[in-house]
């Protein structure tokens, strides 16, 4: 089953050809991890499938990426609903300038979800990512009071608030501490029971540990994508072997 | 002299004109307010504070300065708010939905042009306005004139605020499914301290400018009593108490100095305070 589907996709930055006619399938309820060196076009793929891309003027886009084989690039589609359907959580941890408490609530109260059970709501979301006990008695205070691997946390339960189907993430355990990058990593691979996790991460052994698929990205260019086993136990393509066995990158 | 020598010099060379400049600022400021202090405290009372100018006022008669005390207030409230609601709507358009455009720095250009222009030119225009309209020196004319001077004031003030909110913050709304709308609502919570910092400059604009009012708002002795009747200011009550031969007087005119300056400082820490208290959740 497919959860994403992309095709002959390209991205331009102005002139700069980002994304050449890239083409991948992710595939439903799995951790997809994209991997490749700095620069290679994996959060600029990531960032495309939920139309991100679009909040910079310089970007154009052509290809497509289907979401229950509809085109999310499609001039009639709605882009709220795409974004609500397919979330982010970013590389450094932001919270909106709110309380812990409403970080969670203020995307069930946009897209009226909450059905008067606000409190309810929020307090799942925390317990789901770990955060609860540390935070009940004082879900009034500034979510910047938080250290950084709880914000990023708090963001993880603030994305999964508003019912994402698949959930990117951009090497978002980059500048967590190790102890709270772990932190994050269990509960992407509790997820995967029911959201599909797009993982970027330029850390090769993290995408072993979490992988069930893997895309190999370079200059802008899908290498390889396969199966996690068979990726890192018998890669096809040279360029993967040179950057598996770090020869290259 | 080695490097580390020049290195220690340079820092206190430059740490040296930056507390000058320190002191200069703070020296300018202090020798104002001592003057209007010493020249204006022994005219202070509660007479002046609390009631209207009787006749021969400005000959030395009783009375104080309440008209020009609540004719400022009114004026320089009224213009800030109505500056504000055209402001506030047109940066955050600017930065939603135009962002760093042509269009968005064509609207820039043109603010930062009327932020140069003079208040007497702003006054003047009303002035015209008002002849070719067929109306009468009143506040709703002052508050209309006051407004076009601090619309510049507050926008781009406010303008470089919302420049200043971190660009995650764009991201991380919108990719929850918010609207662009949506967005604005936290990008205002964001820059709410922004905002009252940019109200508290414009207010103080407002309240100090003597030319935009001079033709508008007209001058009297009675209470602000209505939108169509003319109304006194504090700069202009300064300078007419400022005029007169009489030494009380012009002690008087020091007074009401010390009086605009007190208000300015009370609104300010209010201000202050309110920024401080709704900025509590604001990112850093």
């Amino acid at each position: 089953m497919t959860a994403l589907s992309v095709r002959n996709l390209n991205v331009w930055y102005g002139d700069k050809h980002t994304l050449n006619d890239v083409s991948v399938e992710i595939p439903l309820r799995r951790i997809t991890c994209i991997i490749g060196p700095s620069g290679c076009g994996k959060s600029t793929l990531l960032k495309a499938l939920n139309r991100l891309l679009d909040l910079n003027d310089q970007v154009k886009v052509s290809g497509q990426v289907r979401l229950d084989d509809v085109n999310i690039y499609d001039p009639g589609v709605d882009v709220t609903e795409v974004r609500t359907r397919v979330g982010l959580l970013a590389q450094k941890p932001f919270p909106l300038p709110m309380s812990i408490f409403d970080n969670v609530a203020y995307g069930p109260r946009i897209h009226g979800r909450h059905n008067g059970k606000v409190h309810a709501l929020v307090q799942e979301q925390l317990q789901a990512v770990g955060l609860w006990d540390e935070v009940a008695d004082r879900l009034k205070a500034p979510a910047t009071s938080l250290s950084v691997g709880q914000q990023q946390r708090l963001c993880l339960a603030r994305t999964l608030s508003v019912e994402p189907e698949i959930v990117l993430c951009d090497e978002s355990t980059a500048s967590l501490d190790p102890i709270s990058a772990r932190g994050i990593e269990g509960l992407l691979c509790a997820l995967k029971d029911k959201y599909t996790v797009v993982l970027v991460t330029h850390d090769i052994d993290q995408a072993r540990r979490l992988a069930d698929h893997v895309i190999f990205m370079w200059l802008g260019e899908v290498v390889e994508s396969a199966p996690a086993g068979q990726f890192f136990g018998q890669p096809k393509e040279e360029l993967t072997q040179a950057y598996l066995a770090r020869e290259i990158g | 002299m080695n490097r580390k020598q020049r290195r220690r010099l340079q820092e206190a060379f430059f740490v040296g004109i930056m507390r000058t400049s320190l002191a200069g600022a703070c020296l300018v400021l202090g020798t104002i307010l001592a003057v209007i202090t010493v020249r204006g405290v022994g005219a202070l009372s509660w007479e002046m504070v609390s009631q209207p100018p009787e006749s021969g006022f400005y000959l030395g008669g009783g009375g104080g300065i309440l008209n020009a005390i609540l004719g400022s207030l009114a004026l320089a409230t009224g213009a800030t708010l109505l500056a504000m609601a055209l402001a506030v709507p047109l940066a955050l358009f600017m930065h939603t939905y135009l962002r760093s455009g042509r269009i968005a720095n064509g609207i820039r250009l043109v603010l930062d042009v009327m932020w140069g222009i003079p208040s007497i030119v702003y006054g003047a225009f009303g002035f015209a306005l008002m002849v070719f309209m067929g109306l009468r020196a009143s506040l709703l004319a002052g508050v209309l004139t006051l407004a076009l001077v601090v619309l510049p004031i507050l926008a781009r003030t406010f303008d470089e605020v919302l420049m200043m909110s971190p660009k995650d913050l764009r991201e991380a709304t919108l990719s929850l499914g918010a609207t662009r709308l949506e967005y604005l609502g936290v990008l205002l919570r964001q820059a709410l301290p922004g905002l009252i910092t940019a109200l508290l400059l414009a207010f103080g604009r407002g309240i100090g400018d003597a030319a935009s009012v001079l033709f508008t708002a007209g001058y009297t002795d009675a209470l602000p009593q209505s939108l169509t009747r003319p109304v006194a200011s504090l700069p202009l009550a300064i300078f007419y108490q400022l005029s007169t031969p009489f030494p009380e007087v012009q002690a008087r005119a020091y007074a009401s100095a010390l009086v605009l300056t007190i208000l300015i400082l009370v609104v300010s820490l209010l201000a202050q305070l309110s920024a401080r208290r709704l900025g509590k959740h604001v990112i850093r």
